[in-house]
C-alpha cells in the first residue's frame, strides 16, 4: 500500500482494510500478489534471443578438483551450472557443490563494495578507486620499511595464470605467496617419494579396477577430485556382462564412500598401515604376489595377520581374504590418506598402502604418475604454521588473504586468529564476509569465479579456462585486475605490467600456452576454441615408476592420539560443505545428509551400543571434551560407527559467513590439537582422544527420513551376483486390466535408475533444485517435513550378512510418472492429468489445493506449497525462466524436466525429426557423476532407457499395486561370491 | 406414553412457545461466548487464507487431518437427524416424536458446519467454486472420477433435502406461534415463514403425504451421503483406506456418533426448558438401544480391518493396523477402542439406559471417541502409507484447534439461535400422539 507523506489513512487504503477485515477479502482473491510488470527490452543486446539460452564453457573453483562446467545464462543471468562433457575429469557431470556455485554468485550475504575499516572499527564501503588508492599506499608504506617477506599473500590452490600472477607480484614487492589448502594430502606426497621417488599426486585409475581396496579415501566424498573418482568408481563397481568389481572400505566409520562399499571393515583408528602390511604379508607368505615382496619381504615377515588382527582389531580371516581377493582378482588397487583418518602416522599408513599395491603389482597399472594432480605443489602445513609464527611475532605487516578463510579451518588451537591481530594490515578480496575477512582493514571484494576471467590447471590433463558468465552482480572487481592496476601505481613498478586488464593478461599468458601446444596458428582460433571447450585437454603419458625398497625412516609406529577420553575423534571432511566454503549455500544446507538425512546443522555419529552407555538417544545433545576445547551437537546414532569412535562433520559451526552459514552446527576443528603427521608435519585430524557424556538437553533431529529399514516393503530391491550368474527368472506377465492400457502415439518419456551405481551423494537433488525452482524452506520448516524437493533419496539400513551385518541401499525417489496414476482419478478439477506422452502433468493454475493427490500417492512425492516462499534478492536472479514459480496453496512434484521436453521438441521439429536418444538429458540425469539415471523415449526400441526397461534387474517399485511407473530401477547387486 | 398423560393440547402449545419468549441472561452468557469462539475461528481461518495452509500441522506426506476429520465428524453428527425424523417417522417409531424436530436442527447445522471444512483444507479457498462443474469461457470442466467431486454433490444435496425436510416439518407449528405472538416484526416472520398455514382438513392432507414423501426422499440419502464420504477414503490406494467395509462402516459410525449427539444436546435442553414431560426416559431409552447396536457394529469393523490386514499377507496393511495399534499415535486408537466399543457396554442395562447422568457421561465419550475415529482413519493412515520412506507424523497446530473450537461454536451459535426462534419440539405431532381430549379420556393406547 501507498505511503502518505501527510500521514494518516488515505480513502481508498481505508477501503482496502476493510475489503480485507470483511471475510469476503479471502473469496475475492485479496490475497494473491500484486501483478508485476513484464517489460521487453527497448534496444535487444546484442547475442541475447529471449527465450534461447546462451551456455558458456568455463572451470568450477568451488574444491582443488577443477571440473569443467557449462553455464546456462538466460537473457544475461546465470541459472544453471552443469558439467562439461568435454572436460576428462568430470564428463559433464557435477557434484552438489559445483550446482550451488549459483547460489555463491546470487548470494544476498556477498560483499556488494569495495570496504575499510575506519577510525572507529567499522568497516564502511568505499569506491574501487579509493579503495585501491588506499591499498597502494598500504604497499607502498611497508616497502618503505623495507625488508623481505613482510608482505605475505595467503591464497587458495590456483594453479594457473593468477598463481603465478601473484607469485610474481609477491617477488617483486619483496613478499610470499603461500597457497593453502585445508585438504593438502601431503602425506600422499611423501610417501610416493618414500616409495617410488616422485613427489606427486598421481591419479588413480580406479575404473581400470577389478578389486578397490580403500583405507578411509573418501573418494565419493572429498578425495582429491570426488567427481572423477565417483565416476571411475561407477563404471568399475557397476553391474556389466554378469561381472562387476569389489570394493572394500576399511574406515573407522561407513562414510558415504563406505557406504558404497560391498565391504565395511571397521578398523582401529590410525592402525590402517598394519593392516595394509598384514594383508601384504598374507599376499607374500602365500605366494599370491607377482614380485615375491621386492625388497618388502623381510619388513612384511613381521606382520603375520593374527599380530596384525590383534593391533587393528580386523578378524584373520577377514584379513586373509582381503589378501586372497587383492592379489586374485587383478587389476586391483588400493588407496588411502582420506582426511578424516589422517593421523599422526599418516605417512606411514601411506608408505604401507603403497608396499601393498607393489606387491600386488598394481603400481604402473593403476596408479599414474604422468598425470600428477596440481595439488601437490600447495604450500605445507609447516609453511602455514611457521606463518602464523611470524605473524604472532609482528614480522608480517601486510597479509593478503584471498579465497581462504583460515579463522575457520586451521585448528583454534594453532592460534591463527590472535596472530591475524598482530598484523596491522590485512587485506581481504573474499566475496564473502567470512570468520577471516571480517578481521580484515581492507576488503576488495573480487568477482567470483562466474564473474571473471581466468584458468585453472587441476592436474597433467586439463587447463581449464574460467570465463565471466555474467556481468558481476554486485560492485566487485576481480583480484588480477586489482593488482595489476595497483601495481601499475607503485613506485618502480609502473611498468612490470604492460597490460591493462587481467583478461589481456590472462590472454598473453595463453599465447605461450597456444605456442607450447599448437606451435603457432592461429591465436585467435585456439583462444575461442579453448573458450568454447573449457579449456584445453591434453593426453598425458604414464611414468614407470618402481619401488626403491629403501623406506627407512619409516618406523610404522603406534598413532598418538591426544586427551585421555575414551573415544576417538573424528572430524571428517563435508562432501557438501567440504572445509565450510559451501556452508553459505542455503541448497547445500537443505541437502539432506546421505547417512543422516539431517540437514542445517551439525551432529555427532555415535554408535548404538556407546549411546546406550551414554544414555543418549536421536536428538539428545551431547558434550565433547577435549584438552582443547569442548562442542556440544545432537546424537546420531548409528551402527557404522565403531563404538569407541565419534565423528562430527566439517564445514558447520560459522560465527559469520552470511545469514546461512551463521551461528548453525559446531565446528569440530574448534577442538582439535596442532597434532601432525611425524614423517610430513602435516596436519593430523584424526588424533585426539575426547570425553562424551550426555548433556540431557533433546531437541528434535531435524533430518527428512524418519525410517531407517524398509520394514519388509521391499521397495529397494538388491539381487546377489550369483542369482544374476544363473541368470534370473524373468516374471513379465501381463496383470490383467479393468481398462485398456494407454496408447502414446510419438513418445513415452522413461526413466530408469541404476541403484547398483548411486551412491547417495545428492548431486540430482541440488540440480533439481536450481533447474526447477524448488524453494528451500530452511531447519525449522524442514523440522515439520515441508521440504519441497522433488526428488528425495531414501536409505535404509537392512541387516545383512556382510561383515558390517548391516546394508545400506540407496533409493532415489521421484514422481513415477505412473501409467496407471492414482493421484490422476482423484482430482476433482484435473489440475493432475495424464499428458499424451505419458507424463502426469502437473497444471498448478488450476489447483485448489485439495492435495488428495499426495494422499494417494503412493509414492509419497508430491509436495505442497505450504507457504509462499519468497528468496531474498538476488538469489531470485537464479530462477529458470522456463519453470513456474508456485505460489502458496498448490500441488507440485517432478516433471520429467518438462521444459527441456518441450525445449529438445522445438528444436527437433525445427529440424524436422523426432528427439534422438540422448539429445537432451533431464537435470538429474545431468548432474550424476555414476551414470546412475538414463532418460528417454521408451517408445523407441532402441533408445537406452528402452532397453533398461526390460534389463534382468529391472524392477518397479510397488508395482503389485498396478501403478504401471514409468521408471524402472535396477536392482542393487550384492557380491557374494566367495 | 403414560407420563405424558398431564398433558393437554394448549399445554403443549404454551410449553413450546413459552421456550421462544425473551432471551434470558443464562442464554445470553451461553451466546455471547459461543460468538467469541465463532470470532477466533474466523481470525484463525483469515490468518490461514493470508499466511498459507502452513500454518496448520500437515507435515508430509499426512496431508489431511484435523479438518478433515471434523468435516466427517461433523457429516456423522447430521446423520441421526434425519434418521430420527424420516426413518423413523417410516417404521412409524413414536419415541421420535419429542426429539426429532432437534435432531433435524442438528443435521442441518451439522451439515452447515462440516460444509465448511472441505473450503477450510483447501489451499486455495478462494478458488472453491472450481469444484462445482458450472459453465464457463476456459471451457474447463471437473473430474467426476474423484470421489472428492461426489463428495460436493452428496454434501450440498443433503444440505439441500435436510433444509427443505426440516423446513416443511415446521409449517404447521410456525403457524400455532404465528397465531400465538403479538409482536409485530416476530409476527410479520411466522407470518412468511409459515406459508399462509390455515390448519384446513384440504392442507393437513396434501401436507401429510407431502411429508411422507420427503421422509422417503431422505432415508436413502442417510446411506448414502456417509457412504460417499467414506468412499473418499475407500476409492485411494492407501493402506488403512483402501477397504470395501468402509461405506456400512461409516454409515453404522455416523448414526452412532449422531446419536450420541442428540442424547448430549437435548439432555440439558429438557433440563433448562424443564421438558421432561415431553423427552422421556423411553426415548432415551429407544435411542440407548440404537447406540448399542450400532456400536456393535463400529466394534464389529474395527476387529474386521485387523483381521482382514492380517489375512491379507500384505506387509503394508498388516504394518498399518499394527502401527495403529502400538505406533506413535496409539493413545488415540485406544481412546478410541475404549469410547466407542467399551463405554457403550453399560448401556445393555436397562437401569443405566434410563439415567440421564449416565447417558450423558456416556454420550460425551461416544462423541470423543467418533472424532478420534475419524482422526485414527485419516491421520494415522496416512502418515505410514507404501513407501518407508516417505513416513512422518503430524501434529495439530493451534490454528486447527480455534477453527475447530470455532466449529463447534458455529454449531452450537445455530442451535441457540434455534431455540430462541423455531419450535424446537413439534407442537403437531406431539399432539398426534396425546389421546383426543374426550370427557372420559379413560381407554387409550
Amino acid at each position: 500500500m501507498s505511503q502518505d507523506k501527510k500521514g494518516g489513512i488515505k480513502r481508498r487504503d481505508f477501503l482496502k482494510i476493510i475489503g480485507v477485515a470483511g471475510g469476503t477479502a479471502a473469496v475475492a482473491g485479496a490475497c494473491s500478489n500484486p501483478a508485476e510488470q513484464i517489460i521487453p527490452y527497448v534496444i535487444p543486446p546484442e547475442g541475447i534471443i529471449p527465450g534461447v539460452p546462451n551456455w558458456y564453457a568455463s572451470t568450477c573453483r568451488e574444491c582443488p578438483a577443477g571440473c569443467g562446467i557449462i553455464v546456462k545464462n538466460r537473457e544475461g543471468r546465470a541459472i544453471k551450472v552443469e558439467g562439461n562433457p568435454k572436460n576428462p575429469i568430470n564428463v559433464g557431470t557435477s557434484c552438489a557443490q559445483g550446482q550451488a556455485m549459483l547460489q555463491g554468485l546470487y548470494n544476498p550475504d556477498r560483499i556488494r563494495s569495495p570496504l575499510s575499516r575506519n577510525d572507529l572499527g567499522r568497516l564502511e564501503p568505499q569506491g574501487w578507486d579509493n579503495a585501491q588508492k588506499m591499498l597502494t599506499e598500504k604497499i607502498e608504506e611497508v616497502r618503505k620499511k623495507g625488508g623481505s617477506g613482510r608482505i605475505v599473500f595467503l591464497s587458495d590452490h590456483n594453479e594457473g595464470t593468477l598463481g603465478n600472477l601473484i607469485g610474481d607480484w609477491m617477488s617483486a614487492l619483496g613478499g610470499k605467496h603461500l597457497s593453502y589448502e585445508v585438504y593438502s594430502y601431503e602425506p600422499l606426497k611423501e610417501a610416493n617419494r618414500i616409495v617410488f621417488g616422485i613427489d606427486k599426486i598421481p591419479t588413480y585409475n580406479i575404473d581400470k579396477t577389478k578389486y578397490l581396496l580403500s583405507f578411509g579415501a573418501d573418494f565419493i566424498e572429498t578425495w582429491l577430485s570426488p567427481t572423477l573418482y565417483t565416476r571411475q568408481f561407477s563404471e568399475m563397481h557397476g553391474y556389466k556382462d554378469k561381472s562387476m568389481g569389489k570394493f572394500v572400505h576399511v574406515e573407522p566409520r561407513a562414510s558415504l564412500t563406505g557406504v558404497s562399499a560391498d565391504e565395511w571393515v571397521s578398523i582401529k583408528p590410525g592402525t590402517e598401515a598394519v593392516l595394509a602390511l598384514g594383508i601384504a604379508s598374507v599376499i607374500v607368505s602365500e605366494g599370491m604376489s607377482v614380485n615375491g615382496g621386492g625388497g618388502f619381504a623381510g619388513l612384511l615377515s613381521g606382520y603375520s595377520p593374527e599380530k596384525v588382527s590383534a593391533v587393528t582389531d580386523v578378524p584373520v580371516d577377514t584379513i586373509k581374504e582381503i589378501a586372497k581377493e587383492f592379489s586374485s582378482m587383478q587389476p586391483s588397487l588400493a588407496i588411502g590418506g582420506g582426511i578424516a583418518n589422517t593421523s599422526t602416522n599418516a605417512t606411514e599408513t601411506l608408505v604401507a598402502i603403497n608396499i601393498l599395491n607393489y606387491v600386488a603389482g598394481n603400481v604402473g597399472r593403476t596408479i599414474d604418475f604422468g598425470n600428477a594432480l596440481t595439488l601437490s605443489e600447495v604450500s605445507t602445513f609447516k609453511e602455514i604454521s611457521s606463518l602464523v609464527d611470524s605473524m604472532s611475532g609482528g614480522e608480517v605487516d601486510l597479509l593478503f588473504i584471498y579465497n581462504v578463510n583460515p579463522v575457520f579451518t586451521l585448528p583454534k588451537s594453532l592460534g591463527f586468529e590472535d596472530a591475524l591481530g598482530k598484523v596491522p594490515n590485512v587485506v581481504s578480496f573474499s566475496s564473502f564476509m567470512d570468520e577471516t575477512t571480517e578481521k580484515a582493514n581492507l576488503i576488495l571484494p573480487d568477482s567470483t569465479t562466474l564473474e571473471s576471467w581466468g584458468d585453472f590447471i587441476p592436474d597433467g590433463r586439463v587447463h581449464g579456462l574460467i570465463q565471466p558468465v555474467m556481468t558481476p552482480v554486485f560492485n566487485t572487481r576481480s583480484t588480477g585486475d586489482v593488482i595489476l592496476s595497483v601495481t601499475a601505481q607503485l613506485e618502480g613498478l609502473k611498468g612490470r605490467y604492460t597490460q591493462v586488464s587481467y583478461y589481456d593478461y590472462l590472454r598473453d599468458s595463453w599465447k605461450q600456452v597456444w605456442t607450447s601446444v599448437t606451435g603457432g596458428g592461429d591465436f585467435e582460433a585456439f583462444w575461442n576454441a579453448a573458450l568454447e571447450n573449457g579449456g584445453i585437454y591434453r593426453d598425458t603419458t604414464p611414468v614407470q615408476v618402481s619401488a626403491s625398497g629403501n623406506i627407512s625412516g619409516v618406523s610404522f609406529g603406534e598413532p598418538e592420539f591426544t586427551g585421555d577420553g575414551d573415544f576417538y575423534f573424528m572430524a571428517y571432511p563435508s562432501y557438501k560443505y567440504y572445509d565450510g566454503r559451501g556452508a553459505n549455500k542455503p541448497w547445500l544446507q537443505e541437502l539432506p545428509d546421505a547417512i543422516t538425512t539431517g540437514v542445517w546443522d551439525s551432529w555427532v555419529e555415535i554408535h548404538p551400543d556407546t549411546a546406550k552407555k551414554l544414555g543418549v538417544k536421536l536428538g539428545d545433545f551431547v558434550k565433547i571434551e577435549s584438552p582443547y576445547g569442548t562442542i556440544e551437537t545432537q546424537a546420531y546414532v548409528y551402527e557404522g560407527i565403531r563404538p569407541d569412535t565419534l565423528a562430527v562433520m566439517i564445514g558447520q559451526g560459522h560465527t559469520s559467513y552470511g545469514r546461512y552459514a551463521k551461528d548453525r552446527g559446531v565446528n569440530p576443528l574448534s577442538i582439535l590439537p596442532v597434532s601432525t603427521d611425524k614423517i610430513t608435519g602435516s596436519f593430523a585430524w584424526l588424533t585426539t582422544k575426547v570425553k562424551a557424556s550426555g548433556t540431557g538437553r533433546h531437541a528434535q533431529f531435524v533430518q527428512t527420513q524418519y525410517t531407517t529399514t524398509q520394514h519388509d516393503r521391499d521397495v529397494a530391491q538388491m539381487v546377489t551376483l550369483t542369482e544374476l550368474e544363473h541368470g534370473l527368472h524373468q516374471e513379465e506377465h501381463e496383470e490383467p486390466d479393468f481398462y485398456p492400457p494407454v496408447v502414446y502415439d510419438r513418445y513415452h518419456w522413461g526413466m530408469s535408475i541404476d541403484l547398483q551405481k548411486c551412491t547417495g551423494c545428492g548431486a540430482c537433488i541440488t540440480a533439481c533444485y536450481a533447474e526447477n525452482n524448488i524453494p528451500f524452506v530452511g531447519k525449522e520448516l524442514v523440522a515439520k517435513r515441508r521440504d519441497m524437493a522433488w526428488l528425495r533419496i531414501d536409505r535404509f539400513f537392512e541387516k545383512s550378512d556382510n561383515k558390517a551385518g548391516f546394508e545400506t541401499r540407496f533409493l532415489p525417489m521421484l514422481c513415477q510418472q505412473c501409467n496407471n496414476a492414482p493421484c490422476e482419478p482423484v482430482c476433482p478439477v484435473f489440475a493432475t492429468y495424464h499428458n499424451p506422452e505419458g507424463l502426469n502433468g502437473m497444471i498448478y493454475n488450476r489447483c485448489v489445493g485439495t492435495r488428495y493427490c499426495s494422499n494417494n500417492c503412493t509414492y509419497s512425492v508430491r509436495k505442497f506449497n505450504w507457504f509462499s516462499y519468497k528468496l531474498p534478492d538476488p538469489l531470485n536472479w537464479q530462477f529458470n525462466p522456463d519453470v513456474t514459480v508456485r505460489d502458496k496453496g498448490v500441488m507440485e512434484k517432478c516433471t520429467f524436466c518438462i521444459q527441456r521436453i518441450n525445449y529438445a521438441k522445438d528444436q527437433a521439429r525445427d529440424k524436422g525429426r523426432d528427439v534422438l536418444d540422448g539429445e537432451f538429458q533431464v537435470a538429474c540425469q545431468q548432474s550424476c557423476a555414476s551414470g546412475a539415471i538414463e532418460f528417454g523415449n521408451l517408445k523407441d526400441p532402441e533408445s537406452r532407457v528402452s532397453k533398461l526397461s526390460h534389463d534382468e534387474r529391472g524392477y518397479r517399485v510397488l508395482n503389485q499395486l498396478n501403478t504401471q511407473p514409468n521408471i524402472t530401477y535396477l536392482k542393487k547387486v550384492k557380491w557374494d561370491k566367495a | 406414553m403414560s407420563e405424558q398423560n398431564s398433558l393437554t393440547y394448549a399445554k403443549v402449545n404454551e410449553d413450546v412457545i413459552r421456550m421462544l419468549d425473551k432471551p434470558t441472561v443464562k442464554w445470553l452468557a451461553l451466546f455471547l461466548p459461543v460468538l467469541g469462539f465463532v470470532g477466533f475461528g474466523m481470525f484463525c481461518f483469515l490468518y490461514q487464507v493470508y499466511t498459507g495452509l502452513g500454518v496448520a500441522g500437515y507435515r508430509h506426506p499426512v496431508f489431511w487431518g484435523v479438518y478433515i476429520t471434523d468435516f466427517v465428524f461433523w457429516v456423522g453428527i447430521a446423520h441421526s437427524g434425519t434418521l430420527i425424523s424420516a426413518i423413523l417417522y417410516l417404521f412409524r417409531a413414536s419415541f421420535r416424536v419429542s426429539i426429532y424436530r432437534i435432531a433435524e436442527a442438528m443435521t442441518v447445522f451439522a451439515v452447515l458446519t462440516a460444509g465448511l471444512f472441505p473450503i477450510i483444507h483447501l489451499g486455495r479457498p478462494w478458488f472453491f467454486y472450481w469444484l462445482f462443474p458450472y459453465p464457463n469461457q476456459r471451457e474447463l470442466w471437473v473430474n467426476f472420477k474423484s470421489p472428492l467431486l461426489w463428495d460436493v454433490f452428496a454434501v450440498s444435496t443433503y444440505l439441500t433435502v435436510s433444509s427443505v425436510f426440516f423446513f416443511v416439518g415446521m409449517i404447521p407449528d410456525i403457524a400455532a406461534i404465528r397465531d400465538k405472538v403479538k409482536e409485530v416484526p416476530r409476527k410479520i416472520a411466522y407470518t412468511i415463514l409459515s406459508l399462509g398455514w390455515k390448519g384446513s382438513n384440504w392442507e393437513w392432507l396434501h401436507y401429510s403425504r407431502a411429508y411422507l414423501y420427503f421422509a422417503a426422499f431422505a432415508t436413502p440419502l442417510v446411506l448414502s451421503v456417509h457412504s460417499v464420504v467414506s468412499w473418499d477414503f475407500a476409492m485411494a490406494n492407501l493402506p488403512g483406506w483402501h477397504t470395501t467395509i468402509f461405506a456400512p462402516y461409516f454409515v453404522a459410525g455416523a448414526i452412532f456418533s449422531g446419536l450420541g449427539m442428540v442424547i448430549t444436546l437435548t439432555i440439558p435442553i429438557r433440563k433448562i426448558f424443564a421438558l421432561e414431560d415431553y423427552i422421556t426416559l423411553d426415548n432415551y431409552d429407544g435411542m440407548a438401544k440404537m447406540i448399542i447396536l450400532t456400536s456393535l457394529i463400529v466394534g464389529y469393523a474395527y476387529g474386521c480391518e485387523f483381521f482382514m490386514a492380517w489375512y491379507s499377507g500384505s506387509p503394508a496393511e498388516w504394518g498399518q493396523f499394527y502401527y495403529r495399534a502400538t505406533g506413535q499415535y496409539a493413545l488415540f486408537y485406544w481412546i478410541m477402542v475404549v469410547c466407542n466399543v467399551l463405554i457403550p457396554i453399560p448401556l445393555w442395562f436397562k437401569s443405566v439406559r434410563r439415567n440421564i447422568k449416565a447417558l450423558f457421561i456416556i454420550s460425551i465419550f461416544i462423541n470423543i471417541g467418533m472424532w478420534f475415529e475419524r482422526f485414527n482413519i485419516i491421520v494415522i493412515s496416512l502418515s505410514q502409507g507404501f513407501e518407508p520412506g516417505a513416513w512422518g507424523i503430524y501434529k495439530v497446530s493451534w490454528v486447527e484447534m480455534g477453527i475447530t473450537m470455532g466449529s463447534f461454536a458455529w454449531f452450537f451459535m445455530f442451535f441457540l439461535i434455534f431455540i430462541k426462534t423455531l419450535p424446537a419440539i413439534s407442537i403437531s405431532e406431539l399432539k398426534e400422539i396425546l389421546p383426543v381430549p374426550k370427557k372420559e379420556a379413560k381407554h387409550h393406547g
